[in-house]
């Protein structure tokens, strides 16, 4: 994993946390893997007696797997990431790993959104939307 | 648990600004207003708890499967 630390991108700041980990308000965001990887590992940088070691997430881009993924993102997340415009949200989704990896799964319920410009964070919650939190990544055949 | 009676229109306030009133009772299903600040985020719970189980699982995979993880690719975009 450390050879992938070298890139690191500005922090990322959850003000709400995210769901289950509610005290976890600051992350880097590390690319995984080489530069043709489509995932990026979403790490902790709060480390109190409560959530050490870091949590991890895998993410990756939306568009990569789920072309046709176009959630609805509602005001109160725009208002309170200060989005002026759809350009600039940065869409983020949560990977959860299988053994084997094939079998990954995506979270399309609860994707990340980012404010490019202020790196402010936070993660959705799409009710009603239809998506779910376990999509596979890999279609079935 | 505190158990309030209220009618269609009566409101309840959590604190100083959250403010949550009963629009419409019909059968077995109550629509309900809720106003409160931005800060606050309000969710249907059992959507909540499943987004919560989510990120648990997917909280911290193993360093192994990361590794077999950087091969996988997304499918060819389609024409």
């Amino acid at each position: 994993m450390s050879a992938n630390v070298a890139e690191e991108l500005p922090e990322l700041h959850f003000a709400g946390g995210l769901p289950g980990f509610p005290d976890v308000r600051r992350f880097v965001l590390v690319r995984l893997g080489d530069e043709h990887s489509p995932f990026s590992v979403l790490r902790s940088l709060d480390d109190g007696p409560d959530i050490a070691p870091a949590v991890e997430f895998v993410v990756t881009h939306p568009s990569l797997f789920f072309p046709d993924y176009e959630p609805e993102i509602d005001d109160d997340i725009a208002a309170r990431l200060e989005l002026k415009s759809a350009d600039d949200a940065l869409l983020l989704v949560i990977v959860t790993v299988a053994d084997p990896v094939a079998a990954s799964t995506a979270n399309l319920l609860g994707p990340i959104v980012v404010n490019r410009h202020t790196r402010a964070a936070a993660q959705a919650v799409l009710g009603n939307s239809g998506y779910a939190t376990r999509e596979a990544l890999v279609p079935h055949r | 648990m505190l158990v309030l009676t209220r009618r269609a229109n009566q409101s309840i306030m959590i604190g100083s600004d959250v403010v949550v009133t009963v629009l419409e009772v019909r059968g077995d299903q109550v629509r309900i207003g809720i106003d409160a600040p931005r800060s606050v985020s309000v969710h249907r719970e059992e959507v909540f708890r499943e987004l919560e189980a989510a990120n648990r699982a997917a909280a911290s995979p193993e360093a192994g499967a990361l590794e077999d993880l950087t091969a996988l690719r997304p499918p060819p975009k389609r024409p």
